[in-house]
């Protein structure tokens, strides 16, 4: 087999392609790990021979070869990446397989795995080791050309594979995406070529080929091989090396986020480097846009998970772009990548408008307007410790003050219960620190919550209730607030209900109830069935359409920090719309903030969990 | 009302003298978030502001005093402010307050 | 056919019935509650003369009877569907005994003048201000009829010693809706207040505005009495929320604007000054009917200066308060404008 150089011209384009992107990629990763933080770089070392480790193995497989999330996006979309992934996959391993099969231990330079049918024309092609590897290799590559004709379908068509809308490219994407398209065909004909010349070939390639040369004059036909290899070769050249700098970046990189994720890195509310391997891990694909209602009802489109990352990766992001998202978490609900696209948008937020907290806060130390408490006067407003034990406080936030409705179910259901609680901020409180958060001002928004945790401590509250899902959310995740038990109203009622210091009625009106999961609750703070629990106590419940894990926002979301109050008021009668469609007789919410929103949205009457059960208690006990 | 005296006495050498105050930074606010202009000065928002009751704050002063040129202190006193959006859900004209709280901070900020 | 139909018995359709039957026609008024009248009913004095409602409604009653126009009670038009020069009207019969005609009956006219008046805002959308929540939280229309009935009182029976108003509610407020401003309120909050200066001497009384609107003849005038006669305080700014104190009470904030400061005040008696919401009705006839429906959902008329009683839609006619906050005295002479539409309508279809 002395002619099996595995060397010729058209070779270049690919070898070059290939260590361009091996350099780059390798030069990416060793600056993003070696950049990571601290304790980020402990946490590798921890999970690197964990079972986390054999996890992030299984689960690259079951995402990155068999891409089982977008399968439930949509069948099709499904078949189409996984045809790609898997089926190159395949025809990689397999085309090794086959190297080794014919050549034995023999060293065979990359192209000549490549590029074998090409190199070894003098081979005899029968099956080895029981195996037909030209009929399985042109399976394979049929395989991938059935994902490729999906892939045009969609560029055409997107509705037809589960999206109505797909993302706008990059001059980037652009390139590669063509030189991609590309190199099945031309593999296809660059191999039907050669089978057809030498009379080898599978299914495929065979047939095609004895087709091409019943057609053509040897001559041509010969020159005809050498330009498709050339065309197979540059196509794979100029995919590998716009690979990086595009969307394509993803296919290697979801790998290492997979296994980092798997470790414990997480990205936070200052940028790091680990978010690099999320942004990176982005593949575009556009499965964000459709659940996001800024797009749908509020018209905005250059905001979505997708573009917010695509700008970030590309230094391009503008406070626009970081700003004008609820951050619902609808979108990163069905990430197929999972990428954490609310901590991203958090961070950049912190990045463009974080300012120095300057102590700009202090005014609101010593402050304490909380009542009920029966805590020793001393001089001036210095309080002294609560005596009782296992005291309940109740913080209704900044969005509750301006629903006295709620305020006053509240005052009577703790009544009801015999409940001797601690009113934090009844007469005007220090706001919880998450809009402030939410903002990108982080650190002032750290003195807030520091000023609330010592107001909680002061009065010795062991339970911490709150009506509003985004107080109970930064109480959750960034008051240090050991030794309190933090609820949300809604478990706080379940609660009473199944200590029985509460009893409710069933209503026999015929109303029928429709819950709305605020966001922060819902997704937020994964509590879907403890409202839906009181609700099924006292009344029907109807779901919309979009509920749950996929609930719609209410649209006048805190984070929200630049939409217009039109564009607020579009996505709020959307979804008064959707409940409308219902047919419930009125909506209940959990959030002081999406009653306000869902009222104005819709002539249905709105009101809060607090004042259904406020109404259905059954008053003698 | 102690050290800051934002806008609260107005004597013949504190008038507001639009020929001489430089409108531009006003504009181009206004420009970014064309819901600045629309306030009708009903002081809902100073009323139910929990920086407003702690301290001498008054968004709806400072906001005015920015579109009319005045900008000392605005950046300080936009400080006081939480973010909390109280004022956001009572405004009847339904301007993002919030983001007009960011957006003087941001074009004013004189650190 | 000379038969008119008169949709809403307020002042405006009562107008609009007896001038048309004075033309010679044969006007209809489908009226769906049980009497003639509409809010007029409600009303005690009204502004800015302190003239009873009561001595306004029965002359429109008196010339209704004394025309003997047909009036259809306990009747709901379900939606008017216009046939070129031949409008015919969908009458349903709802409540009472005529329920079993339901959806059947249809009523034939030459023409149709739409004066179904417009619908009192839901103050407890404002929960802010604690319609529905606290005992002595009430509206102007509460105090209309409060004042009607013989008293105002708070919830226990007692005599309020400190009264607050509060302007434009349910008015030129994106967050309910309602950016149009109701144009009457502040006319009749100050008509309250100064009510209840004579029915209580010593209390103090507040009135917490935006702007005071006094646009019509005697408004002003009566403003300047409130202040200096009635001792009645304003002050400008909105009130952004009332709150229960512990003696019962109800506590407002607001921002004193002309000061540049937050404050604070505790009241017995808070009353909100309900603006005019558009009719509920309004959009089913301009769906029905092929017309413009205002952005705020009034019906909006043809044209806002010539043409402020024509629909656009041949043979359908607006008056009153269906097209946008009105008077009284401004509904009664759209009333009046409208049957002479009519008259020329019929006239120029005639030649």
């Amino acid at each position: 087999m002395a002619e099996m150089t595995f060397y010729s011209g058209f070779v270049i384009p690919f070898i070059v392609g290939t260590s361009v992107l091996f350099a780059v990629i390798l030069y990416k990763y060793m600056r993003w790990m070696v950049r990571l933080p601290r304790e980020d770089k402990r946490l590798v070392r921890r999970g690197v021979f964990s079972r986390a480790t054999a996890e992030a193995i299984w689960e690259s497989v079951a995402e990155c070869l068999l891409h089982r999330r977008i399968w439930k996006v949509n069948p099709l979309l499904g078949y189409m990446h996984t045809a790609f992934a898997l089926g190159w996959f395949l025809l990689i391993v397999v085309g090794w397989a086959e190297t080794a099969a014919y050549l034995g231990g023999r060293l065979v330079p990359l192209q000549g795995h490549i590029f074998f049918k090409y190199f070894t024309t003098s081979l005899d092609h029968a099956p080895r080791w029981g195996v037909d590897f030209e009929a399985v290799m042109d399976l394979l590559l049929l395989y991938v050309l059935s994902g490729l004709a999906l892939a045009l379908f969609k560029r055409i068509r997107s509705r037809a594979l589960g999206m109505r809308r797909t993302t706008r490219l990059t001059f980037g994407d652009r390139v590669a995406l063509t030189s991609l398209w590309f190199v099945f065909p031309m593999r296809l004909l660059a191999e039907s070529a050669t089978s057809g010349i030498y009379g080898s070939g599978g299914f495929l390639t065979g047939s095609l080929g004895g087709a091409l040369v019943s057609t053509m004059p040897a001559a041509s036909m010969a020159s005809f091989e050498t330009a498709a290899w050339w065309g197979y070769s540059v196509a794979l050249g100029v995919f590998f090396v716009s690979m990086p700098f595009s969307r394509y970046m993803h296919i290697f990189t979801e790998v290492p986020l997979i296994f980092l994720r798997r470790w414990g890195l997480r990205s936070g509310e200052t940028e790091k480097s680990f978010d690099h391997f999320q942004i990176e891990a982005c593949s575009r694909c556009g499965v964000c846009i459709d659940p996001c209602q800024m797009q749908r009802d509020a018209g905005v489109t250059n905001v979505q998970a997708a573009y917010f990352i695509r700008d970030r990766r590309y230094g391009k992001l503008t406070r626009e772009v970081a700003d004008n998202c609820l951050m619902c978490g609808r979108c990163e609900g069905r990430c197929p990548v999972g990428i954490g696209v609310n901590a991203l948008r958090l961070n950049s937020r912190h990045s463009l408008n974080g300012t120095p907290a300057d102590g700009r806060y202090d005014y609101v130390k010593g402050l304490d307007t909380s009542t009920g408490s029966r805590v020793f006067e001393g001089a001036g407003c210095e309080i002294g410790y609560s005596m009782k034990q296992g005291r309940v406080g109740f913080y209704a936030g900044c969005m509750t003050l301006l629903s006295p409705r709620i305020l006053k179910a509240m005052e009577v259901i703790f009544a009801a219960a015999g409940e001797d609680v601690w009113w934090a901020d009844r007469n005007g409180g220090v706001c919880c620190g998450r809009p402030l958060k939410l903002s990108g001002d982080v650190e002032a928004a750290r003195d807030m919550m520091r000023f609330n945790e010592g107001l909680f401590r002061r009065h010795g509250i062991t339970v911490l209730v709150t009506s509003c899902p985004i107080c109970l959310r930064v109480f959750r995740e960034d008051y240090a607030l050991e030794g309190i038990e933090v609820l949300h109203h809604s478990e706080y009622f379940e609660r009473l209900l199944s200590e029985g210091r509460i009893a409710l009625s069933a209503s026999d009106d015929g109303g029928l109830l429709a819950y709305h999961d605020p966001c922060e609750l819902g997704r937020g703070c994964g509590i879907y069935n403890a409202p839906r629990n009181l609700l099924h106590a006292v009344a029907d419940l109807v779901e919309p359409t979009e509920t749950r894990e996929n609930a719609l926002c209410c649209g006048s979301s805190i984070a929200n920090i630049h939409l217009p109050g039109a564009g607020q008021l579009a996505i709020g009668r959307a979804v008064g719309s959707a409940f409308e469609a219902t047919g419930a007789t009125e909506i209940v919410t959990a959030c002081p903030l999406c009653k306000k929103a869902l009222t104005r949205g819709t002539d249905l009457p709105v009101s809060d969990l607090a004042e259904v059960v406020e109404r259905h208690l059954k008053v003698a006990r | 009302m102690g050290a800051i005296n934002f806008g609260y006495t107005v004597s013949a050498a504190r008038a507001i003298d639009l020929d001489r105050n430089d409108l531009g930074p006003a504009r181009q606010i206004a420009a970014e978030m064309p819901e600045f202009a629309a306030c009708i000065a009903c002081g809902g928002c100073t009323a139910t502001c929990t920086a407003g009751a702690l301290t001498n704050f008054n968004f709806r002063m400072v906001q005015t005093l920015v579109r009319r040129g005045e900008y000392a202190g605005a950046w300080r006193e936009m400080n006081k402010c939480m973010l909390c959006g109280k004022c956001r859900l009572v405004c009847p004209r339904g301007i993002n307050t919030r983001g007009v709280v960011r957006l003087i901070k941001r074009k004013l900020g004189d650190y | 056919m000379k038969r008119v139909i008169v949709i809403g018995g307020g002042p405006a359709g009562m107008q609009a019935a007896v001038a048309l039957k004075a033309a010679g026609l044969e006007p209809v008024i489908v009226e769906r509650s049980d009497a003639l009248g509409g809010k007029l009913r409600d009303w005690h004095n009204l502004f800015p003369s302190a003239t009873p409602a009561r001595e306004v409604l029965d002359g429109l009653r008196k010339a209704v009877e004394m025309a003997r126009v047909e009036v259809l009670l306990h009747t709901e038009v379900e939606g008017l569907t216009p046939d070129g020069s031949k409008p015919s009207v969908e009458v349903a019969l709802a409540g009472g005994h005529a329920v079993q005609l339901s959806g059947g009956r249809k009523l034939e006219a030459a023409a149709v003048v739409v004066a179904s008046g417009f619908d009192v805002f839901d103050a407890s959308l404002k929960e802010e201000y604690g319609y529905r929540i606290y005992d002595n939280v009430f509206t102007t229309v509460d105090v209309e009829r409060m004042l009607n009935e013989g008293g105002v009182a708070l919830a226990d029976g007692s005599a309020p010693r400190r009264v607050a108003f509060v302007h434009c509610v349910g008015s030129r407020d994106e967050k309910v809706n309602q950016k149009h401003c109701s144009k009457v309120c502040c006319v009749t909050a100050v008509k309250q207040a100064m009510e209840m200066r004579a029915l209580f001497p010593e209390a103090d009384i507040y009135n917490f505005y935006m702007d005071i609107r006094m646009f019509g003849p005697g408004y002003e005038e009566l403003y300047q009495r409130a202040q200096q006669e009635s001792r009645v305080n304003f002050i400008r700014g909105r009130v952004s929320e009332a709150s229960p104190t512990i003696d019962g009470r109800i506590q407002i904030k607001a921002e004193d604007t002309l000061v540049g400061r937050p404050m604070k005040m505790s009241v017995d008696m808070l009353v909100l000054a309900v603006g005019m919401k558009a009719g509920s009705s309004c959009e089913k006839f301009a769906r029905t009917a092929d017309a413009a429906l205002s952005p705020n959902g009034f019906l909006a008329p043809a044209d806002l200066f010539s043409g402020c009683v024509a629909s656009g839609v041949p043979g359908v006619f607006y008056a009153g308060a269906a097209t946008a906050p009105k008077t009284i005295g401004e509904s009664l002479a759209e009333g009046s404008m409208a049957a002479c539409w009519v008259v020329e309508y019929l006239d120029t279809l005639a030649k």
